[in-house]
C-alpha cells in the first residue's frame, strides 16, 4: 500500500510543478535575454523535488523493510521456505 | 520460486519510464531555450593555453586573465585552445565548455547585474590547472 | 571450496596452481593489497585539500600523479579483480563444473595483473585515469605516462582472457540438466559483464595503441598539431568505458543478489527479471557513452541522442532495486554484516542513480560536469555501491574461504563507520561541485563554503580510513585465529544453499 500512496504522490508533483511553473510563468515574459541561470536552476530545482520525494519513498520502504522483517521483531515469523530449509 | 504475479513490477516499470520521460523531454526544452543565441550578440574570442585565458572583444581590445563586459548586452564566446584541452567556466553564470584546440566551441550569456565573477578552467589540464582562474568584471552600460 | 587456509600448503602449490579456488585466493589477496594503497592515495588527496594552500603533498605535479594512480588503481586493480576472485570461486561452482573452462588461461589472466600494477605504480603517472589527449601526448612526463599505457594495455588482455573464460564456463560447461534459466543470478552477472567486456575493450586497446604511437611523434591520431583530433580519443575511450561502469557496477549487483535472499530467508523475488534486467543493462550500456562529452561541444542533436540513451539505462536498475526490496519483504531478515553491506549499497545506488539522471539531463551538466558533483557522483557508484557491495560479499565468503569466522562486532562498526563517512564524503561532494569548486585541483581559493565543506569531506574520507584499518585487522586476526565456522552455514540462518556447496572442487 506504502508504495502506491508513494506512487500517486510522485504523480501528483509531475503534474502540480509544471502546471504551478505555466501559471506563474505567464504574463511575466522578461525583457531582454533569456537568463540561462534562471533555466538552469529552475530545471535542477524541479529535478531535485522529485529526486528528493522518490527517494524519500525508496528509502522510507528500505528502511520500514529493514524494521519490520528484522528477525528480531516481535512480529517476525519463519517464511516458508524455512520449514523445507532450502531457498 | 516465482508463485506470484509480476504486475507490482511492471506498474513500477511503468512509473520509472514516465518520470524518465519527463526528464528528459524537460531537459531538451531547457536545453533548446539555453541554446539559442541571439542574432545581436557580441563575439567574444576566448583563448585557453597554459595556463591562462586571452579575451579578444569584437573591437580587436585584447584581455589576459580578466574579461570586462557591460550588463544588457549578450556575449557570445567563442572558445579554442593553443595546446592542451581546457574548460572555459564562469559558474555563477552556468556557463562551462571546454576550449579544444583545433576546434571553436560556442556558448553565449546576457550578464544581468553589476558585479565579479570568477572565471576558471574546470578541465584538466597540468601543473597549474588549479590556479588557472580569471575574474569576470559586469559593469554598467555608459553609452546607452 | 572451502577451508583453503586451514590445510596448510606451501605458498608456491598456490601460485602455480590452476585451480579455480587457488587463482581466486591470488586475485582475492591482489586485489585487497591494491584497495588499501589506493585507499592510502584517497587519504591523502582529501589531507592535502582539507585547508587551502600545501598541507602534506609538496607540489601540484606530485598531487595530479596521486589522484591519477588512486582512480586508475581502485578502478583496475581492485574493483575488476575482485570480481573475477568471486568469479573464480564461485561460478565453476554454481554451474556445476569442476574448474574453470580453461583453468591454465586463468592463470595467465591473473599473473598479467600484478606486472600490471607494477608499471602503473612505478610509473605514477600525471594525465588522470582518462590519459586525456593533447595533454598525455604533449605534456605528460615520460617514462610514467608510457607505462601506463602498458599497464592498462595488459590489464585489457587480462580483462578479455577473463571474459572468455567466464562465457565458456557459464554457457559450454554449465551442468546438461541445468537449463541457462536456472543458472544463479550471480554468475549470470558474470556472464553479462564478460559479454560487455569483449565488446567493449577493443576500442580502447586500439586507442591506447594510437596513443602511444602519438607519444612517440610517429602518428598524429589525437594530435591537432597534426591535423588529429582529441575529441576522436575522447569517444573511443568512453564507449570502452561507460559499459564498462556496468562491467565494474553488474558483479556487485550480482553480489547483492546472492546476499540477500541468503539472509531475507527467501528465495529472489524474480529470477527472471533479474536476468532480463542484466540482459537489458549491458545492451544499453552501449548506448550513452558521449554523456561524458556533452561539454565538448557537441550538437544539440547528438546530446539529445545520448541522454535518450542514459536515460534508458534507469529501468533497468530500478528493476534491480525493485527485486531488492520484494525480496526482503515478507522475509525473516537476519542482519549479519554481509546483509548491512548490502542494504547500505542498495540505499546509495539510488543516490547515486539520481546523480547520473542529473548528469544525463542535458543543460544540468553544465553545472556539474567536471566539477567535484561527478566526483561525488561516481564514487556513490564505485564506493557506496560496488565496494559496499564486494565488502559485503567478502564477509560473507569469508567463512567459506578460510573456515573461521571474522569478529561480527568489528564487521558491524566497519559497515557503520564506513556508511556515515561515505555519506560524508561523496554527499558533500555534490554540494561541493554545485558551489563551482573544480575537480582534479591541487589547491583552491579561499572561498569559506568550499573550505567548510572540503573539511566535512576530508573528516569522512578520515572515518573511512579507520574503518579500514579495523576491516584489516579483523582479516588478518580472524583468518588465523578467528572462531572456526560451521561451512554448511555460518550464518546460522538454518537452510542449505539451493545451488550444491557441498561439491567441493578437489585439487588437481
Amino acid at each position: 500500500m506504502k508504495s502506491i500512496i508513494g506512487l500517486f504522490l510522485v504523480l501528483a508533483i509531475l503534474v502540480i510543478i509544471p502546471a504551478v511553473n505555466f501559471v506563474f510563468a505567464a504574463g511575466d515574459e522578461p525583457e531582454g535575454y533569456l537568463d540561462r541561470r534562471v533555466v538552469i536552476w529552475n530545471l535542477f530545482y524541479r529535478m531535485m523535488t522529485v529526486a528528493f520525494t522518490v527517494g524519500a519513498v525508496v528509502s522510507g520502504t528500505i528502511i520500514w523493510l529493514c524494521w519490520r522483517f528484522r528477525e528480531s521483531h516481535p512480529k517476525a515469523t519463519p517464511t516458508p521456505y524455512e520449514k523445507e530449509g532450502v531457498w | 520460486m516465482g508463485h506470484h504475479s509480476n504486475w507490482p513490477e511492471w506498474v513500477y516499470v511503468g512509473v520509472v519510464i514516465a518520470l524518465m520521460v519527463w526528464v528528459g523531454s524537460e531537459a531538451w526544452n531547457a536545453e533548446r531555450l539555453v541554446e539559442h543565441i541571439p542574432a545581436d550578440a557580441e563575439v567574444i574570442k576566448v583563448t585557453g593555453q597554459q595556463w591562462f585565458w586571452t579575451f579578444e572583444h569584437e573591437d580587436g581590445t585584447k584581455e589576459i586573465g580578466e574579461l570586462h563586459v557591460k550588463v544588457g548586452h549578450a556575449y557570445k564566446f567563442e572558445i579554442t585552445s593553443k595546446d592542451v584541452i581546457h574548460s572555459f567556466n564562469i559558474h555563477d553564470y552556468v556557463v562551462l565548455l571546454d576550449a579544444v584546440p583545433g576546434r571553436i566551441n560556442t556558448v553565449w550569456f546576457a550578464p544581468k547585474e553589476v558585479g565579479e565573477h570568477a572565471i576558471q578552467c574546470r578541465e584538466y589540464c597540468g601543473l597549474i590547472h588549479y590556479n588557472m582562474r580569471g575574474t569576470l568584471f559586469i559593469e554598467e552600460d555608459k553609452s546607452s | 571450496m572451502v577451508l583453503e587456509l586451514q590445510k596448510p600448503r606451501p605458498i608456491w602449490q598456490i601460485m602455480f596452481s590452476t585451480h579455480h579456488t587457488d587463482v581466486g585466493l591470488l586475485y582475492l589477496i591482489t586485489s585487497l593489497s591494491f584497495l588499501f594503497l589506493g585507499g592510502a592515495l584517497a587519504l591523502a588527496i582529501r589531507a592535502e585539500l582539507f585547508y587551502p594552500g600545501t598541507q602534506i603533498i609538496a607540489d601540484s605535479m606530485t598531487f595530479n600523479r596521486i589522484f591519477t594512480v588512486h582512480g586508475t588503481t581502485l578502478i583496475f586493480l581492485f574493483i575488476l579483480p575482485f570480481a573475477s576472485a568471486v568469479g573464480n570461486y564461485f561460478v565453476p561452482i554454481m554451474v556445476r563444473y569442476k574448474d574453470m573452462a580453461y583453468p591454465k588461461l586463468n592463470a595467465i589472466a591473473f599473473w598479467m595483473i600484478p606486472p600490471a600494477g607494477a608499471l602503473i605504480w612505478l610509473g605514477f603517472a600525471d594525465f588522470t585515469w582518462y590519459a586525456t589527449p593533447p595533454y598525455s601526448i604533449i605534456s605528460a612526463p615520460g617514462p610514467a605516462a608510457d607505462m601506463w599505457i602498458f599497464g592498462l594495455k595488459i590489464l585489457g588482455i587480462s580483462s578479455v582472457l577473463g571474459a572468455i573464460n567466464f562465457i565458456v564456463t557459464i554457457l559450454k560447461c554449465k551442468h546438461p540438466d541445468m537449463s541457462i534459466g536456472q543458472v544463479p543470478l550471480l554468475a549470470w552477472s558474470f556472464l553479462t559483464s564478460s559479454l560487455i567486456i569483449l565488446v567493449a575493450i577493443p576500442t580502447f586497446a586500439a586507442a591506447l595503441l594510437m596513443l602511444l604511437t602519438d607519444r612517440l611523434g610517429v602518428s598524429g591520431f589525437f594530435n591537432p598539431a597534426m591535423g588529429g583530433d582529441p575529441i576522436a580519443y575522447a569517444h573511443l575511450f568512453w564507449f570502452t568505458f561507460h559499459p564498462e561502469v556496468y562491467v565494474l557496477v553488474i558483479p556487485a549487483i550480482g553480489m547483492m543478489y546472492e546476499i540477500i535472499p541468503r539472509f531475507s530467508r527467501k528465495p529472489i523475488y524474480s529470477h527472471s527479471s533479474g536476468i532480463f534486467a542484466f540482459v537489458l543493462l549491458s545492451m544499453v550500456s552501449f548506448s550513452s557513452w558521449a554523456h561524458h562529452m556533452y561539454a565538448t561541444g557537441m550538437s544539440f542533436t547528438e546530446k539529445t541522442v545520448f541522454m535518450i540513451g542514459t536515460l534508458a539505462a534507469v529501468p533497468a536498475s530500478a528493476m534491480h532495486v525493485f527485486n531488492f526490496i520484494a525480496t526482503m519483504w515478507n522475509g525473516r531478515i537476519k542482519f549479519a554484516t554481509p546483509m548491512m553491506w548490502a542494504v547500505g549499497g542498495i540505499a546509495l545506488f539510488f543516490s547515486a542513480g539520481a546523480g547520473g539522471v542529473v548528469n544525463a539531463a542535458m543543460p544540468l551538466d553544465f553545472q556539474t560536469h567536471d566539477s567535484y558533483w561527478v566526483v561525488g557522483h561516481f564514487h556513490l557508484f564505485v564506493m557506496g555501491t560496488i565496494a559496499f557491495g564486494s565488502i559485503g560479499f567478502l564477509y560473507y565468503m569469508f567463512p567459506y574461504v578460510t573456515g573461521r569466522m571474522y569478529n561480527e562486532k568489528m564487521g558491524q562498526a566497519h559497515f557503520i563507520m564506513s556508511f556515515i563517512g561515505a555519506v560524508l564524503v561523496f554527499f558533500t561532494q555534490h554540494l561541493l561541485g554545485l558551489y563551482g569548486m573544480p575537480r582534479r585541483v591541487y589547491d583552491y581559493p579561499p572561498i569559506p563554503e568550499w573550505i567548510t565543506m572540503n573539511q566535512i569531506a576530508s573528516v569522512g574520507a578520515m572515518i573511512i580510513g579507520v574503518s579500514m584499518f579495523i576491516f584489516l585487522i579483523n582479516m588478518i586476526y580472524s583468518s588465523a585465529k578467528g572462531k572456526l565456522a560451521d561451512t554448511d552455514d555460518p550464518f546460522g540462518l538454518g537452510g542449505k544453499y539451493y545451488y550444491p556447496f557441498e561439491a567441493k572442487n578437489p585439487h588437481h
